[in-house]
Order: C-alpha cells, then sequence, then structure tokens
C-alpha cells in the first residue's frame, strides 16, 4: 500500500502556494506501476518486471493547464515539480512535505502467467485443435493517490491481466480478471474460433443485420456511446454541452459508466484528478444526459459533472474517458434475438474498433463470426468489418439482450492515453451495419 | 554515483549472482510538450529516468526495468527466457556528436507561440481550415549502456515532433494530419508543416474521386515513405529475404534500376542518428537495394547467421520499458541530387500528383497487392489540373517497385517505427480507383 502514509497535509501546504486565484485547480498525482509479464512459447517463456514509480504535479487555470512529472518521488522532486507549475513564484515558500516516498509493493512471480498458457494450450487440444502461439502475458498493477489543495481521497488500486496470442494467421489479445480455469477456456475457444475462421468463407458484404454478443456489445458500445460522449470528442465540434438533451440512440437503450461498480479489482472511487466518480448515465432512454467530463470541461460549464478524468500515466494529462460501461439488459433471450433477427451475422467478439469523431463513423473489426439463416447459428465466416454512422445505428437498434457478462472491453489508445476499459453488456441486434471482408 | 558507476556496479553483481551474462541500460531525459486541442493550451515538461537489464547465460535469462536509478539489491525475475547471447564490443568509428545534441529545450514561451502561431497560420492559409490537435514534443536523453562482453559507452539523443491534426469547418472528411520530426524544436519547419497541411486539406475540401484511372503517378515524399513503411517486412529481418525473392521478376530483379534502398543508423542529422544501436554495436550505413538488385535483408549480429548476410547495430530500443529487437533506424529511397521535384511534375503527360495519404496502408506481399488511399492532384501537361480529394493508389508490391522512372533530391523523413524516408518519386504502372 504505497500511499497510505503520505504526508498530506504538508503536501496540500505545498500546492496551495501555487493555486492562488479562487477557480484555479492543482493536484499531485504519484503512481506506482507494475508488471509481469512472460513472453515466449510454453515451455521456454522469458519473466520480464517493470517497476515504476513517480510523481505529477498540475495546475489547472481558465482554459490553460501546467504539469511536471518525474519518475521518482522525493521531497526534492515534488519540490521541483511545484515549482515548474507555478506561474509566480510563491512569496512564503512552505516546507516541503516529508517523509515522502512511496512504499514497497510486494513482487510478483509470473509462474501465474506461465500457467495459464498452458492451460489454454490444454484447453485448445480439448477441441482437437493445435497450432503454435506465442504468448504475451502481463500482470499490470498500479497504486495511484491524487491528493489536492483541499482534498485528500484515498489511495486507488487496480490489478488485471493481459493476454496477447500471436499466432501464424493473427495476433488476438484480451484483458483479464483473473487467469481461471474458465478463462483459459474462453481464451481457448476464442483463438480455436479464430483458427477455424482462416479457411471459412468470408462474411456477406453490404447492409446487414448484426447480433452483437455481449464482448462485441462492449467495444461497440466503447466507441460508438462512450468515445462520442467524451469531452474532448465532443469539442472538436463545439461546446460539449450541446449534447445534453440530444437522442442519439433508440428509446431502449440505457448506458451508464460506473468506475465504482466495476469488479473488484479495477474498482475505481475517485478519478485521476482526484474527484469522486459518478454512476453516469451516458445514454437515458436513448437521450444524452451527461457526458464524460474532466475538470477542465466542466469548470466552463454549470451542467457537466466531473469524475471522469483518466490518465495512463504521471506524465500525461488526465483525459476523460470511461471506466466501466453498463448496458442495462432488455428483456429477449440470446436465443429470441437471433430468431427475431432471422438473417444476419451474430458476432461475437471484436478485434478493434475506431470511431471518427467528426463524421461519426465507427468501423470494426471481428475475427470471426457465425450466419444467422432462419433466426438460427449457421456457418463460420472468416474475419470481417462491420461499419456505419453512430446515429443510424444507435437509431436502429433492434432489441437487446436479458444476459449480461461482464469483461474488458480492451484497450482505449485514444489521445496517446492507453487505457484499460471494462464494461458489461448483454447481446445487441442491430441493423442496417455496412458489412464487409 | 553517476548513471556509468550504477551500470557498472550492477553488471559486476548480477555476474555475482551467477549470471554469466548481464547488460545494463541507464537512461535519463527531460521533454517538452505543448498540446492544443479542445480543452485548451497544456504545457506539460517531464524528467524521465529508468534503467533495464538483460541476464542469463546458456540455461535461461530475463529482463527486468524500472523507474529511477538500477538497484543493486532488487529481486530478480526466474531466468525461465531462452539462452541470453550478448554482443562483444567492437570498436565504434569515429563519431562527432550533432550540434544539435547541445541545442536547449524550447522553453514554455516558445513551444506555445510555435503552436498557437501555426494554429492562426493555417486558419489564414485557407479559409474555414482550424487545428483539431496540435502537439510539439521536444526531448533530449543521455544513455550508457554497460555489459560483461566489455560493452561500456555512453552516447546522447535529440527529438522533437510536431503533429497537427486539422480539419475545414462543415466537412469532417476533410480532417488530416501531418508530422514532422528533427531533431530539436528549432529545426522544425512549422511554416513548411503548415503549407502542407493547408495544401492537403483545399484538395481535400474542393477535389472529386475518379472511378478508375492510369498514368504516371508523382509521389510527394509523404506518400511514398508511408508505402516505404508499409513494405518494412521486404527489408527487415531474415524471413524478408524470402518475400523479396517471391516479389522480384524473372531477372531477379525487385525494382526499378532507378530504386536503392538503404538504411543508416548513422546518417549525419539523421533524427536517430547514434554511432551505436540499442546493444552497444556500432551503426553504418547499409545497402539493401542496389539499382532494383535485392542484395540483402536488415539484420543484427545474431540473424546475420541465418544467412550470408552483413550484419549491422539495428537493435533498437523504444524506451527503458521496452525489450531491444531489430529495428529501422533510417530507411530511405537513396535521391538523385540532380533532380527537382518539379522536374517529375512538370514531365507527366497524364497523370496525379499524389500529396499526402489518407488512410493506412494495406499490403499483402503474399498476394503481391497494395492499396493506399490518397489526395492529391490530376495532371495533364505537367499541370495541375483537378483536385483529387481521395481514391485509393493501388497495384502490385512487385509492380510499385519496378514501376520507380525517376527519383528526385528532396529525401524527406517521417517517424514509423523509426524513421522512413522518401524523395519525390515518379512511377508508371499503377492506378487509382475510387473504390477497392
Amino acid at each position: 500500500m504505497p500511499f497510505v502514509d503520505l504526508e498530506t497535509g504538508g503536501i496540500a501546504r505545498c500546492l496551495a502556494q501555487i493555486a492562488d486565484r479562487p477557480d484555479d485547480h492543482v493536484e499531485a498525482f504519484f503512481e506506482v506501476a507494475t508488471q509481469e509479464s512472460a513472453r515466449g512459447v510454453c515451455g521456454r517463456m522469458t519473466s520480464e518486471s517493470r517497476t515504476e514509480k513517480g510523481l505529477a504535479v498540475r495546475l489547472v487555470r481558465g482554459g490553460e493547464s501546467w504539469l511536471a512529472s518525474s519518475d521518482g518521488i522525493s521531497p526534492e522532486i515534488f519540490g521541483r515539480a511545484v515549482a515548474r507549475v507555478a506561474r509566480a513564484r510563491p512569496g512564503a515558500v512552505a516546507p516541503s512535505p516529508r517523509p515522502l516516498s512511496a512504499g514497497d509493493v510486494d513482487a510478483a512471480s509470473g509462474e501465474d502467467l506461465e500457467t495459464f498458457a498452458v492451460a489454454v494450450e490444454a484447453a485448445i487440444a480439448s477441441r482437437h485443435a493445435s497450432f503454435p502461439v506465442h504468448w504475451d502475458l502481463r500482470r499490470h498493477r498500479r497504486w495511484s493517490r491524487t491528493l489536492g489543495s483541499l482534498l485528500a481521497p484515498e489511495q486507488q488500486h487496480e490489478s488485471y491481466y493481459s493476454c496477447v496470442a500471436r499466432t501464424s494467421w493473427t495476433s488476438w489479445g484480451t484483458l483479464l480478471l483473473a487467469l481461471d480455469a474458465a478463462a483459459a477456456e474462453s481464451v481457448a475457444q476464442s483463438l480455436t474460433r479464430s483458427f477455424r475462421a482462416q479457411r471459412a468463407p468470408a462474411p456477406p458484404a453490404g447492409p446487414i443485420d448484426v447480433v452483437l454478443g455481449p464482448a462485441a456489445a462492449a467495444v461497440f458500445l466503447h466507441e460508438a456511446v462512450a468515445h462520442a460522449l467524451e469531452t474532448d470528442t465532443l469539442g472538436l465540434a463545439g461546446d460539449p454541452e450541446a449534447a445534453l438533451g440530444v437522442r442519439l440512440a433508440a428509446d431502449g437503450l440505457d448506458v451508464v459508466d460506473n468506475p465504482a461498480g466495476a469488479p473488484a479489482g479495477v474498482r475505481r472511487s475517485v478519478d485521476d484528478e482526484g474527484l469522486p466518480t459518478v454512476r453516469r448515465w451516458l445514454l437515458r432512454t436513448g437521450v444524452v444526459e451527461q457526458p464524460l467530463a474532466d475538470l477542465r470541461a466542466a469548470s466552463r460549464s454549470e451542467r457537466l459533472v466531473p469524475g471522469a478524468a483518466r490518465r495512463s500515466s504521471r506524465h500525461l494529462a488526465p483525459v476523460p474517458r470511461s471506466t466501466h460501461l453498463e448496458l442495462l439488459p432488455g428483456a429477449a433471450s440470446n436465443e429470441h434475438l437471433m430468431a427475431d433477427c432471422g438473417a444476419g451475422l451474430l458476432v461475437g467478439e471484436l478485434s478493434r474498433g475506431s470511431l471518427d469523431p467528426l463524421s461519426g463513423r465507427v468501423e470494426l473489426h471481428f475475427p470471426w463470426a457465425r450466419r444467422l439463416e432462419g433466426g438460427r447459428l449457421a456457418g463460420l465466416t472468416g474475419p470481417g468489418r462491420l461499419e456505419g454512422v453512430v446515429a443510424d445505428l444507435l437509431g436502429n437498434l433492434r432489441g437487446i439482450g436479458a444476459e449480461a457478462a461482464p469483461g474488458g472491453a480492451g484497450w482505449c489508445a485514444k489521445g496517446g492515453h492507453r487505457l484499460a476499459v471494462w464494461a458489461s453488456a448483454p447481446a445487441l441486434w442491430i441493423s442496417g451495419f455496412g458489412a464487409g471482408s | 554515483m553517476s548513471g556509468r558507476e550504477g551500470a557498472r556496479a550492477l553488471v559486476a553483481r548480477l555476474e555475482r549472482e551467477g549470471n554469466a551474462l548481464a547488460e545494463v541500460l541507464v537512461k535519463r531525459g527531460r521533454t517538452r510538450r505543448c498540446e492544443l486541442g479542445p480543452g485548451g493550451p497544456v504545457s506539460v515538461l517531464t524528467e524521465e529516468a529508468g534503467w533495464a537489464v538483460r541476464a542469463g547465460g546458456g540455461d535461461g535469462s530475463f529482463f527486468a526495468c524500472g523507474s529511477g536509478a538500477p538497484p543493486l539489491d532488487a529481486a530478480r525475475p526466474r531466468a525461465s527466457g531462452p539462452a541470453l547471447r550478448l554482443p562483444d564490443a567492437q570498436p565504434v568509428p569515429a563519431w562527432a556528436p550533432s550540434p544539435a545534441l547541445e541545442a536547449p529545450l524550447a522553453v514554455e514561451g516558445e513551444a506555445r507561440g510555435l503552436i498557437l502561431g501555426l494554429a492562426r497560420e493555417l486558419g489564414r492559409q485557407l479559409a474555414g481550415a482550424r487545428v483539431l490537435h496540435a502537439v510539439l514534443d521536444d526531448g533530449a536523453s543521455e544513455t550508457v549502456l554497460v555489459s560483461s562482453r566489455g560493452i561500456d559507452c555512453g552516447f546522447a539523443s535529440r527529438l522533437a515532433s510536431l503533429r497537427v491534426e486539422a480539419v475545414v469547418d462543415g466537412q469532417p472528411e476533410t480532417r488530416s494530419t501531418v508530422e514532422v520530426v528533427a531533431r530539436g524544436a528549432h529545426l522544425l519547419r512549422p511554416q513548411a508543416l503548415v503549407r502542407r497541411l493547408a495544401d492537403v486539406l483545399a484538395v481535400r475540401s474542393a477535389g472529386s474521386s475518379p472511378v478508375r484511372e492510369r498514368g504516371e503517378m508523382v509521389l510527394a515524399p509523404a506518400v511514398g515513405a508511408r508505402l516505404l513503411a508499409a513494405l518494412v517486412p521486404l527489408w527487415l529481418g531474415p524471413e524478408a529475404a524470402v518475400l523479396a525473392a517471391a516479389l522480384s521478376d524473372r531477372h531477379d530483379r525487385l525494382g526499378s534500376s532507378e530504386l536503392s534502398l538503404v538504411d543508416d543508423g548513422r546518417l549525419a542529422g539523421g533524427a536517430l542518428e547514434s554511432p551505436v544501436d540499442g546493444e552497444g554495436v556500432p551503426t553504418r550505413r547499409l545497402v539493401l537495394v542496389e539499382e532494383g538488385r535485392y542484395l540483402q535483408p536488415l539484420v543484427d549480429w545474431r540473424q546475420a547467421a541465418q544467412g550470408t548476410w552483413k550484419p549491422v547495430g539495428c537493435v533498437r530500443r523504444a524506451g527503458w520499458r521496452e525489450v531491444p529487437e531489430p529495428g529501422i533506424s533510417h530507411l530511405h529511397v537513396v535521391p538523385d541530387p540532380e533532380v527537382a521535384p518539379a522536374d517529375l511534375v512538370s514531365s507527366v503527360a497524364r497523370g496525379f500528383y499524389l500529396l499526402d495519404a489518407v488512410g493506412t496502408p494495406r499490403v499483402d506481399p503474399g498476394a503481391d497487392r497494395f492499396a493506399l488511399e490518397v489526395c492529391g492532384f490530376g495532371l495533364v501537361q505537367g499541370r495541375a489540373r483537378s483536385p483529387l480529394a481521395r481514391g485509393w493508389l493501388c497495384g502490385g508490391i512487385g509492380a510499385l517497385l519496378r514501376g520507380v522512372r525517376a527519383v528526385g533530391r528532396d529525401l524527406t523523413f517521417l517517424p514509423a517505427g523509426g524513421m522512413v524516408g522518401a524523395p519525390t518519386l515518379l512511377l508508371t504502372g499503377l492506378e487509382i480507383r475510387r473504390a477497392l
């Protein structure tokens, strides 16, 4: 628990020296991050460990901000960072906080990573498939604490795993909360389907109805709803506040960002600006209720609520991002969704997605899909792509499944921040996707 | 303890711990960043310090890294990886550090002024154009590398980049990004970037997309470099030679006689210019393709043993957190100092002058196909006639390389996992399509 003993009073006094205007916001961000990884083929995986600690001090004044960051934690480093973001030399200098350091974190061996790879390969073999895999398995842990001149919120901790499997035909990846038997089965199933999809026919081209399985729905919502409703995206086209009250989707769509409701290990009570996270209704019955806002956007609006700021590292200024999206379930069983859909595609997972923030066009890539014929599952297809305009697709929502499944929505790389994002979503049936290979 | 002393002490400690081989890298750096986006200007000053260790022997190896100074007493990961091999120390040819290394980082006011100034200038050059996002990074670093094989060296780096994304108001489809890199912010040419961005926005705003047209193609450096970067699998690593052989013609030629390709880690004035690579092996100029003939791929000393190729110091580290791997440094088409780009444009009877790439290239060496979405102008008798908003430049990879008819003198580099450079190129045998 590296930051439970920080001398918060001394840090607050130092920060208060440079926040000398009524609307100034100043914060100190302390971070310890570790990554244990195992890379290679089963039986000969290289163990790697990465450990870093550091701090950043940021001042936000009006529409501008200043950040100073460093790969170390000490009173001297903190004092230097404070001096660098100060707009004027403070008249009376408060002493730097002492002691100021990060406590130790326990080392993880990484052996569980290789054991997991062995378990996945055994599960693949049990499906009567076999192919060489080059693994990149990582355990990610981060402890952070953000302190302000007035607030001293609690330390945040996150812990999760990433899994990348490189094969002769693809590079496949996912985020996992645990390396248990269920995760091994899930990874094995995805890789085996991707393996078999190599020889499958290409997916149909043109407009098509698509049932997105829960994992695919999570990625779609991240691109189409979360990114579309981040205040930095909305700001590209004008005033982010103008999005409030706009109908973006069909009636039945309720989407919430709820960092405090995320699974244990990635749950957040405080964002990376030191503000409490909120259960935020992004869409309520299809209408925009509250975009994802950070402090800078909220300071220019009386209607935007901060608390959604995230940063992938102390070296980058926080940006508004989702943490844990929840799509509220509907009433239809997955079988009913497929039966009602009739003809189309069932897309169980997506390998990547992107949103053009100005045109609203979203593009999604899938590693395999199943054809739907007469409302029933038919043959496997090879990899393909789905596209469309967000407002059209969300307006074409035909059904929402009743069973939400939690999981990783993947890595989000927007704006140079590499952030793990999470979701809980049921299946979705949407018509009017453009499909192609 | 200095970085070098710390690295030496850690190598000695790792050897005492039973590691037959050990290598320690220590890096310190500073970066000034100025960013302009929808949230307003952001000024960042970063101090970075990190270390990385590779150690082990014939039985196994591990990699560890961390921030701050290298710790002597930290717990090490299990040596579970493949046997470790490290290069022997080699004499490093004389190298004079570039004066650019001594230049101070841009101060906050300069960086901010540059970003805000180019945003104003873009609006002045093209009505309705506005910057969506602009980032200036100006960084300097010093690296020390010590190994149990006798390598004990230090080198400095300096790199600045300017990336600007802009759009014409009311036309979201014109959104375009331009990036330039130099050894220090003082060497960036923001006016040239603004002119290029304004040109691209203008053609994307006013242009059309032909259904399908053939003709001569003049590729601006940005387009040629993007294609070259997408073809890195043909130039890097032992497998590259197999791919290149499959794409060569029956006369064993991969490219036209106008095409020569080199990678040069010591390129004078290059953004990544360095006397040694990420393992302390001397860098040098290596010819990969000479007048159309494929000579060899870019390989490090380990990979060279798999063929009859000459090794070169080409192991790169993206940062202290990353495991070193072979990579390009300054991969480029050799320019012809006698040929002005304007002469290539004026020589075209009918064809296109392609200014910039719009999307990511699609390259399939196995199927000998490529496609790259581009924008530019239609050319008739050497004059620009009709703006091309977007179209797919496509054809065979072999046809692309053997279709190079002339190269200009304006070699320009783009960042692409290393630096990739091309001058203006004149090509035949390709076509522009509205859709694939």
